[in-house]
């Protein structure tokens, strides 16, 4: 195993190395000395541009601290030999340590000057740009040729992936492969929103922009995720791995690239990626079109990657209250957060875990709205920590008409971050002028409107609810004088109370995301005979089950817990060496020597 | 019990042709958008109704802006009006971009006037008020969208008084004749036939029509009581073995 190879850039032991790093001893010493002139006058004007360019790497190569060069070299090994273990530390904790350390605030070198440490290996330096810009992106600000490169880049990536002579041998940690898809949807959502602000270009980028064609469009993203899906054959493979086929029929199902993990991964990572890119798009029924085949529970070999995980939920979600499906979503919201929950103690010191617990939040608040919009007690625990965070709204959502801007906040605060597909009309400058000129909504307000008018919709559910609670049998003329209403408005808004308590919803046999049937979704019902409102009430009884099982299961964690402590130790006597074998959830601390490095570790 | 959504997603109605379009990648190519568009016009023709391959075509429309029709967007929505209390109408709302490119048009567009006007047709059928909704699109303004476009859809009123019987049979055991008459736009003979037609009974000399029983509107008192299954004692269960 390679385990033990961590130590270097995830220990403090570099930094008496780095003192010993002059930078300054290698630059300085081009084009600085008496030849220069003369040299000048003799080159043609490509080559001088050449050579400078190549100074100007060669200065910026000897910038290049010593740790980040081995770093790069070692890293490259690893993808050449297809060491998923190595791979995986040098992308997970490698380069995260060397960025805090030396790039927080500046990019990482660029690829052409680190080319000679990896022998101009193109494939990994397309892997080093994806990184490279993904950097970019997340910290510092990406300007126009960024956005324009890290596109082309991607666009390299998957030409060599999809058009090479058969499948790649490549072999990638699903974690970055998953990376690689999301990234990319996210930069492709990031330039649609730096697109749509007309204002504060300059010309360049608007001339930039004018001549864009492909780069970002829609079409070409959807291309990409759609190639993936089908190259690997991922759809086929699910639905093949539902019906239990053995390992050899898959392999024969997937065809020769869908048989490789990365094939495989990219496929189902891309069926993710096209949910998220019609959501963005603001369609969600095709969203949930495209995940047709994906059976949705913790037990599919996807969940693997915990973002992966946490974003289709998210999602689809998301699609389920668009669709005014708020059980369903609540369904999914539970699920997805339920497992967050648990998995905390083990993503504490991930990079990722950030994005999770943001994620988490927005979906803490959707929980809030459709619970609102839908009363449920499908999980107290997660409703109690939504009363925690979001009591305030809740209380005020669920009060009917008053509560809007308490929906407008959320909605707004937790939705996906909703692109238009097309850009301003760049390319012609008279049209381009009048955009300006009345700039439309963002596509998240005109989202926003189309919620809203469904809760508006339902705004008097709340009140009439809580009158007819008080009743078995009220004549509707009396409830109207209750309300200070007139009769017939009221007696139609009792139609919409009851189509606000009706909900399609997956009961459980469906297949498909997109399937469900009616249900009711109140726990009170009532029916109108002539004039005369008759009102029934389910109650539930309360659970208990819930919490004694939770509570004996964190009896019997605590009484393992001490039952496997080590016995309080006797004064003066030598330490225990037979110390407890497992220690759950702390890694070992790995030893810090590293055979390529053995001269810095000494 | 069949699926709820099952005729929604693929109706029944769905030739092939049309299938092959919504479930595969070919609704991305702009050279279809013609197939699509002549079945919309057959449905609007043969009181079908098929929302999934109509978003296909704002889909390609939001693709692609040289396509953009604004009287195939009018009757999409004339026709996802209809499907209410499903979503349909606002789903169509959700992929017309805000930018609409007029360049190529030889007449004004008329969907910045239509687009308010069928919204509030929408929030109006969506909020069970059925009188209104008939004042509203009997009135003078809506004029233009009576004679351009309603008028092609075959059985369009009747498909709206759909939507007002799905609400009724939900919430009404009986129901008042001059009630249900100013849900369905409906008097006298044309009523009385109407609900025959629908299995209703009119009792003539109260006045009161009788609603068959139907899932929604019996409601009984039930108490919950909690179940718990096996699995999610599984952790506990087997905890105890491997400690034993």
């Amino acid at each position: 195993m390679s385990q033990p190879r961590m130590g270097l850039w995830a220990t403090e032991e570099i930094d008496e190395e780095l003192q010993d790093v002059d930078v300054n001893l290698a630059i300085g010493n081009y084009g600085q000395n008496g030849m220069y002139d003369e040299a000048q006058s003799r080159l043609a004007e490509a080559t001088l541009v050449a050579v400078q360019q190549q100074m100007a790497q060669q200065a910026a190569f000897s910038q290049i601290p010593d740790v980040v060069k081995r770093f790069l070299v070692h890293f490259h090994q690893a993808v050449l030999d297809n060491n998923l273990a190595e791979i995986t530390v040098a992308y997970e904790s490698g380069w995260n340590r060397l960025t805090e350390k030396y790039y927080a605030k500046t990019e990482w070198p660029e690829a052409e000057v680190i080319a000679p440490l990896v022998n101009d290996d193109q494939l990994f330096l397309i892997l080093y740009r994806e990184l490279y810009y993904r950097h970019v992106y997340s910290r510092l600000q990406p300007d126009i040729d960024d956005r324009f490169h890290s596109y082309e880049n991607s666009c390299e990536l998957f030409n060599y992936l999809l058009n090479s002579d058969g499948p790649v041998p490549l072999e990638l940690p699903e974690q970055w492969l998953w990376d690689i898809v999301d990234e990319f949807i996210y930069q492709f959502q990031s330039f649609c929103v730096w697109r749509s602000k007309v204002k504060a270009k300059s010309d360049e980028e608007l001339a930039m922009l004018a001549d864009g064609g492909q780069v970002w469009s829609a079409y070409s993203v959807l291309n990409v995720l759609y190639s993936l899906i089908q190259k690997s054959k991922i759809n086929d493979y699910i639905l093949a791995h539902q019906e239990g086929r053995s390992e050899a029929e898959l392999a024969e199902i997937a065809g020769e690239y869908g048989a490789r993990p990365l094939y495989r991964m990219l496929g189902y990572f891309s069926l993710i990626g096209l949910l998220r890119v019609h959501v963005l798009l603001g369609d969600f029924t095709l969203a949930l079109k495209v995940m047709d085949g994906v059976e949705l529970n913790q037990k599919t070999p996807f969940t693997r990657v915990t973002a992966c995980h946490v974003a289709t939920y998210y999602y689809v979600g998301f699609c389920y209250i668009m669709l005014r499906r708020y059980p369903d979503a609540i369904r999914s919201f539970v699920s997805v957060l339920n497992f967050i929950l648990r998995m905390r103690q083990y993503h504490t010191r991930s990079y990722q875990y950030d994005q999770i617990n943001k994620t988490a939040d927005r979906m803490y608040a959707l929980f809030a709205i459709c619970n609102a919009l839908s009363p449920s007690r499908l999980d107290d625990n997660i409703a109690n920590i939504v009363k925690d965070r979001y009591g305030d709204q809740f209380a005020k959502m669920s009060r009917g008409e008053e509560g809007i801007p308490a929906f407008e906040e959320l909605f707004l605060y937790a939705c996906p971050k909703f692109i238009n597909a097309n850009p301003p009309p760049y390319e012609d400058a008279d049209q381009l002028a009048v955009y300006a000129e009345e700039v439309p909504g963002e596509p998240a307000q005109r989202h926003l409107g189309l919620f809203l008018s469904d809760v508006r919709a339902q705004a008097a559910v709340p009140t009439l609810r809580s009158f007819l609670k008080l009743y078995t049998s009220l004549d509707a003329t009396k409830l109207a004088g209750f309300l200070d209403a007139d009769e017939e408005e009221m007696v139609q808004q009792m139609m919409a109370v009851k189509a606000a308590s009706r909900s399609v919803s997956r009961v459980g046999s469906e297949k498909s995301l997109l399937g469900g049937q009616m249900i009711s979704t109140s726990d009170m019902d009532f029916v109108i005979k002539e004039n005369m409102v008759h009102i029934s009430e389910s109650t539930v009884g309360r659970r208990f089950a819930g919490w004694f099982i939770r509570n004996t299961e964190h009896a019997q964690r605590v009484l393992d817990g001490v039952k496997n402590s080590p016995l309080p130790p006797v004064l003066q006597a030598p330490p225990q060496s037979g110390a407890p074998a497992e220690s759950e959830g702390k890694p070992v601390q790995p030893p810090k020597k590293v055979a390529w490095a053995s001269k810095a570790s000494a | 019990m069949s699926s709820a959504t099952s005729d929604w997603v693929t109706p029944p109605t769905r030739p092939e042709l049309i299938e092959n379009l919504v479930s595969g990648v070919d609704r991305y190519n702009p050279s279809n958008v013609g197939i699509l568009e002549d079945y919309l016009y057959h449905q609007i023709r043969s009181r079908e109704y098929d929302c999934l391959a109509n978003l296909a075509i704002l889909k390609l429309y939001q693709f692609n802006h040289d396509l953009y029709n604004p009287d195939v967007i009018v009757n999409i929505l004339v026709k996802a009006l209809t499907s209410v209390p499903f979503p349909d109408f606002n789903l169509s709302i959700a992929l017309l971009d805000e930018r609409v490119s007029t360049a190529n048009l030889d007449e004004p567009d008329p969907l910045p006037t239509l687009l308010p006007h069928l919204t509030s047709l929408h929030s109006l059928l969506q909020q069970c008020r059925f009188p209104a909704f008939w004042v509203f699109y009997r009135s003078d303004e809506l004029e233009s969208l009576r004679d351009n476009y309603t008028v092609e859809v075959v059985g369009f009123e009747d498909a709206i008084r759909d939507v007002a019987v799905r609400a009724v049979k939900a919430t009404f055991q009986r129901i008042g004749s001059k009630r249900l008459s100013s849900y369905l736009d409906l008097e006298g003979p044309e009523l009385e036939e109407y609900v025959a037609k629908l299995g209703w009974k009119f009792d003539a000399s109260t006045g009161v029509i009788e609603l068959p029983p139907n899932p929604d509107n019996q409601i009984t008192s039930t108490i919950v009581q909690e179940d718990i299954k096996l699995p999610q004692l599984s952790k506990v269960i087997s905890h105890a073995i491997s400690a034993a």
